[in-house]
């Protein structure tokens, strides 16, 4: 009888993963920018749905449960990262260096989207998750808002307030790239 | 720069992706630099679009739901792990209780066959009062029977004979069951051997009852030859 059940949920859960493994991974690889972080995340985030699916009451909202799972856990790791990265910093002490002059284009472009980096991470969370959320393909704003349960209006508003305030800090880094 | 009365609403306009309407669609048709100052800003906002969707639109690695799956099985497992031990226990107890019950019978045999022994015993044993060569003779072919029959299933299995008649098998050394058919072959060749063996032994406390015997009256006589004795000491020869 339990086995039986068991086997249930684990179908169904099979069904949903084809369609919200990559949606998972797509989350996490958006908050870490790091594709095998984002692998290991996704990985985590779908286990850990997966023990607690049976708590589940409605699984209509899978999708949004997931997504939240997967972005609470991008965001642990890669706030770990960066105390790592700070520590190994403090010890080790790289030289900073310069990007290669030969490609200032592709150096431009790599700087730019590491400001942008840097913009997303002290954006608000709820702000982030639905600007990733919605720079996804396949992902209209209604089905955005149902996943993560907030009216239509509300995702509108987080989207627009969060590209104004990744504008505000990149707009200078954009002229510095623009004059070179 | 853009004119300050305009340039909030170039970048709200510009993060809506919005196309601009009315007043603002003029002034940028006549202000360069507004206008200058509005392709910057989208160009902005394409820029963050253009990072965020390369950012989040990766392909997915094909070891993505294969890993999860493993992951899965490898979860499920230990949620079925506890049953293994249960189910073990609860089959040891069953076979302790299993052999506990069949060994019960097993210890009271012996009480039995002791007591069936005592019982039986007193029969052959009051037709041996009656010892004559024919029942010594055929008691000892008896005995060469059993004995032979014995050392046939000592050789074949020490199982068989236990199980055939259900009575636990007496574990004998080779060198006394050798003694044994020694014996046995003894009391074949010699009957009397076998007559005392399994003649009645006299019972303890029964109380045996004889005559007195008769003795005759004593007569003195002199021996021939002999010196009789007299009173002043002095021998005298007869």
């Amino acid at each position: 009888m339990c086995e039986a059940a068991q086997a249930d949920a684990r179908r169904e859960f099979e069904e949903r993963l084809a369609e919200c493994g990559p949606l998972a991974f797509r989350v996490a690889r958006g908050v870490l920018r790091n594709t095998a972080d984002a692998e290991d995340v996704a990985q985590e985030a779908l286990l850990r749905a997966y023990k607690s699916f049976d708590r589940l009451r409605d699984h209509g909202r899978f999708r949004g449960w997931l997504v939240r799972i997967s972005f609470r856990l991008a965001l642990d790791r890669l706030r770990s990262a960066k105390r790592r990265e700070q520590r190994d910093t403090l010890w080790a002490k790289p030289a900073h260096l310069a990007p290669p002059s030969s490609a200032e284009d592709v150096a431009a472009s790599n700087q730019f989207r590491a400001h942008l980096d840097r913009a997303l991470e002290q954006l608000p969370e709820k702000l982030r998750l639905v600007l990733l959320l919605s720079a996804m393909d396949g992902y209209t704003i209604e089905e955005i808002a149902s996943m993560i349960g907030v009216p239509l209006g509300t995702v509108k508003s987080r989207i627009f307030i969060a590209r104004k305030k990744l504008a505000e800090k990149l707009r200078c880094h954009a002229n510095t790239i623009k004059m070179r | 720069m853009p004119c300050e009365h305009y340039k909030d609403a170039l970048t709200e306009v510009a993060a809506s992706g919005a196309v601009p309407q009315g007043e603002l669609r003029a002034h940028l048709a006549e202000c360069a630099s507004c206008s200058a100052a509005f392709d910057e800003e989208q160009s902005l906002f394409a820029a963050i679009d253009s990072g965020l969707h390369a950012a989040v639109n990766t392909e997915v690695p094909h070891s993505l739901l294969p890993r999860v799956r493993a992951r899965l099985s490898e979860v499920e497992a230990p949620r079925l792990r506890w049953l293994r031990p249960l189910v073990f226990a609860s089959v040891s107890v069953a076979l302790v209780l299993v052999i506990f019950l069949m060994a019960r019978p097993w210890h009271s045999a012996p009480e039995e066959v002791a007591k069936q022994s005592a019982v039986a015993a007193p029969a052959p044993a009051a037709r041996s009062t009656e010892t004559n060569p024919e029942n010594v003779s055929s008691m000892g072919t008896q005995m060469a029977a059993i004995h032979a029959a014995h050392s046939h299933t000592a050789q074949n299995s020490t199982n068989i004979h236990s199980s055939a008649s259900g009575n636990p098998e007496v574990l004998v050394p080779p060198d006394e069951r050798e003694a044994f058919a020694r014996f046995v072959a003894v009391l074949n060749e010699r009957s009397d051997v076998a007559a005392a063996l399994v003649a009645k032994a006299p019972q303890k406390d029964v109380v045996v009852t004889a005559d007195p015997p008769q003795i005759p009256d004593i007569e003195i006589k002199p021996l021939e030859g002999t010196e009789i004795e007299t009173s002043d000491g002095t021998g005298e020869k007869h």
